[in-house]
């Protein structure tokens, strides 16, 4: 038995076997809660390569698996990330409402975090660019449940993504080649362009962030703010790990300035398209490309960046999650997600309202919720950087948290409206509320969130 | 492998490749793809043993396959196998599909300084298919004609990456890659006729 089997392939396997379940969903969403329990907890106890007593035999789990001559390793140093991954899963499970969100939903997105982890396990490092482009079919599929159309930005995804992994493919080749011959400068430039087209694919940096306000307006609010959350999440582990074990920085090549300045781009961008969205669904797209650029500053700290970066994961996925949840329940009281459709919202749906703007709010990061301290963090750590950098920074968070205001404006509207339809079932209701205090209290104790995040990067480093 | 046959199977690919892009009939398209996946396969011989260079023809060949089946099965009237198309939309298509040729045919010498394992062949052929394939991706916004692009943009990467790498378990990986291309196509042409979930 080794890591690779019991965290990528068992799982797969699972997730294959629970299509045949589908008619199933209640029973399939316990049965997934449960088993995403047992991974996390096997990540937690379990110990890597020596022998423990299970049951009535010894087992040792190996920390590798060697298919084709190629390697997949999930060593002690990977377990923080397979814990995220997989409590990641529990978390959208435990907040996905089985009426309201199609059942395919269980099978693809356990298939979706195994795919994350062998793109992130296997060496040499560059394969994981393939397993990329088998996680944007799986998307596609997900995004796409049957009785409805593919739309546009799923489309324009998978384009992406699979001319992303084209590039990155052919740019670890360059880099061998540049192995071969040390100091050749152009060779060198030639395939770090290439790589950063790739990796521009695949993190949807400027030009190709149409998709993400696509996908937000057009499709299914759990399943786009799955996407966002884990997607991006997969793509990052990933680049991090390609370029600390590419030996991209060993190559003399400062990252730190293009990491910025994509940074930076896509903070513009997102303030931007904050202040004009008049959909919520393009408005949760602008706040993404935010936390792209967010996230890809966060990155370019290296050292003293990985604790902001993985502190932005855990409130992103509480954020997302209460968002998500909040927009699929109130999706079934009124027509559309366009501002004009949503005016007095709070006034008839106070709790699910709330669990938007909340999830909103600290994502964009206004002061108490949980956001601030983690970008406040953020914005100490850029101080010593250019002025244009620290600028952009401010006026993109003033940008988001003016598209919030007036979401907030659209939502507490007086419409003269009154019903007494009740959206969604109790246990929802008080799911909101109970991860609106969780956004509350992270903005209070950020400690709790920092000596995780400490400890989960200390960790990743030291590997 | 000769010269001659070499640049008569990039003559074949640029055929398919522009045929694709033009033809409003699926089954014509898909019919094309197939005999393409034929050029694909000959053109990795030249750098692959023949028996793994075969993997090439077999996805190419399961995935045109799987789509064609598709539409075979496919609900709706017998003229529903033709795509939206006007005259001046092929002309344009016709015309976007030589200028890349022209274009992509004034690049092989420099393409040849990257690829350096490559034959002119190879890099012209390979080159031609990822050209079409993104014209197709530009100009299309169905999802059939959307994977088939992608099928072609892989089909001419594969011909350059086999210059530069033979590993086993790239080729199998970029093997079940097609093939899956192939099927969510096939999901994706189906997917609004299945019974809806919530």
């Amino acid at each position: 038995m080794s890591t690779p089997i019991l965290w990528i392939l068992l799982p797969l396997l699972v997730a294959g076997m629970s299509l045949f379940l589908m008619r199933n969903r209640y029973f399939l969403r316990w049965i997934g809660l449960a088993y995403s329990v047992v991974l996390v907890f096997s990540a937690l106890l379990l110990p890597i390569n020596e022998v423990f007593k299970f049951l009535f035999w010894e087992v040792k789990l190996s920390d590798q698996l060697l298919i084709f001559g190629r390697r997949f390793i999930l060593s002690g140093a990977d377990r923080p990330i397979v814990i995220l991954l997989f409590s990641l899963w529990f978390f959208w499970l435990l907040i996905m409402d089985p009426k309201l969100v199609p059942t395919q939903f269980i099978p693809l997105s356990l298939a979706g975090m195994c795919l994350i982890l062998t793109a992130y396990s296997v060496e040499p490092i560059f394969y994981g660019a393939l397993f990329f482009a088998f996680l944007a079919l799986i998307y596609v599929v997900l995004l796409s449940p049957p009785g409805l159309e593919p739309t546009p930005g799923v489309l324009r995804f998978l384009i992406f993504q699979i001319l992303g992994m084209l590039f990155i493919l052919f740019a670890a080749w360059l880099a061998s080649w540049i192995n071969l011959n040390r100091g050749n400068q152009v060779m060198l430039t030639r395939s770090l362009l290439i790589l950063a087209l790739g990796f521009s694919f695949l993190l949807s940096i400027f030009p190709f962030i149409s998709w993400i306000p696509m996908v937000g307006e057009r499709n299914h609010p759990f399943l786009s703010g799955f996407i966002f959350n884990t997607y991006f999440l997969g793509v990052f582990l990933f680049g991090t790990r390609f370029i600390l074990e590419g030996g991209w920085i060993g190559q003399g090549v400062n990252i730190q300035g293009p990491l910025q300045l994509a940074g930076v781009i896509m903070l513009g961008f997102g303030g931007l398209i904050a202040i004009f969205s008049k959909h919520m669904g393009r408005l949760i797209g602008a706040v993404i490309i935010a936390e792209i650029g967010r996230s890809l500053l966060a990155i370019s700290l290296f050292q003293a960046g990985f604790p902001i970066y993985f502190g932005m994961v855990i409130l992103q996925s509480i954020s997302l999650g209460v968002w998500s949840i909040s927009l699929t329940q109130l999706q079934q009281g009124i027509q559309d997600l366009d501002f004009q459709s949503a005016a007095g919202a709070a006034r008839l749906w106070p709790v699910t309202s709330s669990g938007l703007l909340l999830g909103y709010f600290a994502l964009a990061g206004v002061p108490l919720l949980g956001g601030f301290p983690i970008y406040w963090a953020l914005g100490s750590g850029l101080s010593f950087y250019p002025f244009w950098i620290n600028s952009v920074f401010v006026l993109s968070t003033l940008g988001l948290i003016f598209g919030g205001l007036r979401l907030l404006g659209v939502l507490t509207k007086n419409t003269g409206e009154e019903t007494v339809l009740i959206l969604g079932d109790p246990f929802y209701r008080y799911l909101i509320l109970g991860l609106n205090i969780l956004l509350i209290l992270i903005g209070f104790l950020p400690q709790w969130i920092f000596s995780l995040t400490r400890t989960i990067s200390d960790l990743l480093l030291g590997s | 492998m000769s010269d001659l046959l070499q640049s008569l199977l990039v003559v074949l690919l640029f055929i398919c490749g522009a045929g694709i892009l033009i033809m409003p009939s699926r089954r014509i398209m898909t019919g094309l793809l197939a005999v393409q996946y034929i050029g694909v396969f000959l053109l990795v011989s030249v750098s692959w043993p023949l028996e793994i260079a075969v993997v090439k023809l077999v996805a190419g060949w399961m995935a045109s396959a799987v789509l064609f089946l598709t539409y075979q099965n496919l609900l709706g009237p017998i003229n529903a196998d033709r795509l939206d198309a006007n005259l001046s939309g092929l002309f344009f298509k016709g015309f976007a599909a030589l200028l890349i040729g022209i274009s992509v045919y004034s690049l092989v010498p420099t393409a040849l300084r990257w690829f350096l394992g490559a034959t002119s062949q190879q890099a012209l052929g390979g080159l031609w298919l990822l050209g079409l394939g993104l014209l197709q991706l530009l100009l299309s916004r169905d999802s059939l004609r959307i994977i088939i692009g992608l099928l072609t943009v892989i089909s001419g990467f594969e011909i350059l990456y086999a210059t530069l790498e033979a590993s086993v378990l790239m080729t199998g990986l970029l093997a079940i890659l097609n093939i899956g291309f192939a099927f969510l196509g096939s999901y994706l042409l189906m997917a609004s006729n299945l019974e809806e979930s919530p």
